[in-house]
């Protein structure tokens, strides 16, 4: 690996990832503004107290509770906005490894060149892990900092941290459209797929969340959705496996991607 | 003789697809390029041209045989291999925001020696008049191939795979094309190119490979394809082309595709001229010219299966 890929990578993408941590970021700043009212904060928490659990969980929350501290609501609201925008970045991150190139023809003359497949591929995708994760610091540091300047008796801490937990599930998202983008070839194709994983996950984490029994909990722990920790970072009870496990599994699937890509025909 | 060939391929076939819906793309093509030559690949569009570069490239994988580049296995070997050869492909695409000089320090930095390639680079974008600055989406077709002939040779590879190099290039830039080519051929390199134009492989080519329906119908130096049996002769007689002697013509076995015009008989000859002679004899023959076919009369010729027995 001679890292030639990721330095280029990360020089012509990096605007890309700059725009979009800007755009999350501002969205934080916003949420952390309206959470420096405190009565906002308590009229929402008062209103949320009223709704069904089931759609508490489409807010990302178990309980109403969380909505009484201002870090609780601000990373209840904020973080799983987050989550479901930064899966579209990381669907767009995920196409610009292969699946861009492949496409327009690209390809083929990089791959002519004295670099292996698995080493294009593992640059690629690591250049895009460190995109997405500039992607979600920049993200998390403007609210952090908006926090910061007015003030709010907030945990910042607990905010940064929540807005962080999001990354391996970004992570997992740019992996799987790698794989379906090699399994697939044709971007048009990866695109539906993934839409649909993304969307599927983000369905069973709330059908999950607010129902019970062995169906439901395993919809729950198959959804990255569930494991972006923000309620159990603030509840002080956050348990690092759930995050482990997609770091884990988004390696075991860019090293499938990897033997796939490195087998098949490019670019047919 | 295989073994030191450049390129050197054995029973090479490629089928894309499944059961009632697979296309043979090639059907067992077994074919040496040799060193310090440049080997012309000819095919219509959908004969297999690309797809043979495309697995000497290791971009796809053959279905059954083998090739190997330097003797190194076109698949495991294929960064080594890589290393020493330069590609353009048919249909040029390249990154629509970069200048012509970020791909080429891009493509410099992959293979190292950035210094000495890009220094290369900027002599053969001189020759072939390319501006470097401009970005790859205000290039024209023309000079986008240029681009890509700058990337293939500015390493200075041992091997150019050609792809259709010529497409869009004016005919001054073909020119510089060719003497590039013959440039590089001197130095011992080898050069690969596919190509439909029959006046380019004739003017630049030793070897010419003639493919057709995946098929390798016959590789033969551009000399000896010249020197079929065939022949255009035109005849020219005085008060025009007796009727008998027409008829005579016309029901020779050798002769075929027989037009008469005013004064003027042409035909195509095959084989020896004496039929031909006693035949027009009858006439007054002011003047006889014979033309040597084509490369694109040799080439029809094997398309429409005469040229195997050629």
């Amino acid at each position: 690996m001679s890292g030639i890929i990721i330095s280029n990578t990360l020089r012509t993408a990096w605007r890309q990832m700059f725009y979009w941590g800007l755009g999350l970021g501002l969205l934080g700043m916003y949420i952390v503004f309206i959470a420096s009212n405190s009565d906002i904060v308590q009229g929402y928490a008062d209103l949320f107290e009223s709704l069904p659990p089931a759609l508490l969980t489409a807010f990302g929350a178990s309980g109403a509770e969380l909505f009484r501290s201002t870090e609780g609501w601000v990373v209840t609201i904020l973080v799983s906005e987050l989550a479901l925008f930064l899966s579209v970045y990381a669907v767009m991150a995920g196409l610009a490894v292969t699946a861009n190139e492949e496409q327009s023809g690209i390809l083929d003359m990089v791959l002519s060149l004295p670099i292996s497949r698995r080493a294009f591929l593992l640059e690629k995708w690591l250049a895009y892990a460190l995109l997405a994760f500039g992607t979600v610091l920049i993200s998390g540091l403007l609210p952090v900092m908006t926090a910061v300047a007015l003030g709010i008796e907030a945990d910042i801490g607990i905010i940064f941290a929540s807005i962080l937990a999001v990354y391996p599930g970004a992570l997992i998202v740019i992996t799987v459209t790698v794989l379906l983008a090699t399994l697939f070839r044709r971007r048009i194709a990866a695109i539906g797929a993934v839409a649909a994983y993304v969307i599927g996950s983000y369905m069973f984490s709330i059908i999950g969340g607010s129902a019970s029994g062995p169906i439901a909990d395993l919809l729950e722990a198959i959804s990255y959705f569930s494991h972006v920790g923000g309620e159990a970072i603030v509840a002080g009870e956050y348990e690092p496996s759930g995050a482990l496990a997609l770091l884990v599994a988004a390696g075991l699937g860019f090293a499938l991607s990897a033997y796939l890509f490195d087998r098949r025909d490019i670019g047919i | 003789m295989a073994a030191s060939s450049v390129i050197d391929i054995k029973g090479l076939s490629k089928i894309y697809g499944r059961g009632g819906n697979s296309l043979v793309a090639l059907d067992k093509l077994t074919l040496q390029v040799q060193p310090g030559e440049i080997f012309g690949y000819l095919g219509p569009n959908g004969a297999g041209k690309t797809t043979t570069i495309r697995v000497l490239l290791d971009l796809i994988r053959p279905s059954s045989g083998s090739a190997t580049i330097f003797g190194m296995d076109a698949r495991q070997q294929s960064v080594e291999i890589h290393q020493r050869i330069g590609f353009l492909p048919g249909e040029l695409s390249l990154w629509q925001g970069r200048s012509g000089m970020q791909v080429i320090h891009y493509v410099a930095s992959v293979r190292g020696d950035i210094k000495r390639t890009v220094k290369q680079a900027e002599e053969l974008a001189a020759r072939l008049k390319l501006d470097t600055s401009k970005k790859v989406r205000d290039l024209s077709s023309g000079n986008k191939r240029k681009l890509g002939l700058v990337i293939a040779m500015m390493h200075s590879p041992d091997l150019l795979i050609l792809d259709e190099p010529t497409n869009g290039l004016d005919p001054l830039v073909q020119q510089t094309f060719h003497e590039l080519m013959h440039e590089f051929r001197d130095k011992g390199k080898t050069v690969f190119l596919s190509s439909h134009v029959l006046s380019e492989v004739q003017a630049i080519c030793d070897r010419v490979g003639i493919l057709r329906d995946g098929d390798l119908k016959a590789v033969q130096t551009v000399d000896a394809l010249t020197n079929v049996e065939f022949r255009w002769v035109h005849v020219q007689f005085r008060g025009g082309v007796p009727a008998d002697v027409a008829q005579g013509l016309r029901s020779l076995p050798a002769v075929s595709e027989f037009q008469a015009e005013g004064a003027n008989a042409r035909m195509r000859l095959q084989g020896d001229f004496d039929p031909l002679l006693r035949a027009i004899a009858a006439g007054y023959v002011e003047q006889l010219h014979v033309e040597e076919p084509t490369l694109e009369d040799i080439f029809l010729a094997y398309y429409s299966g005469e040229g195997e027995s050629a």
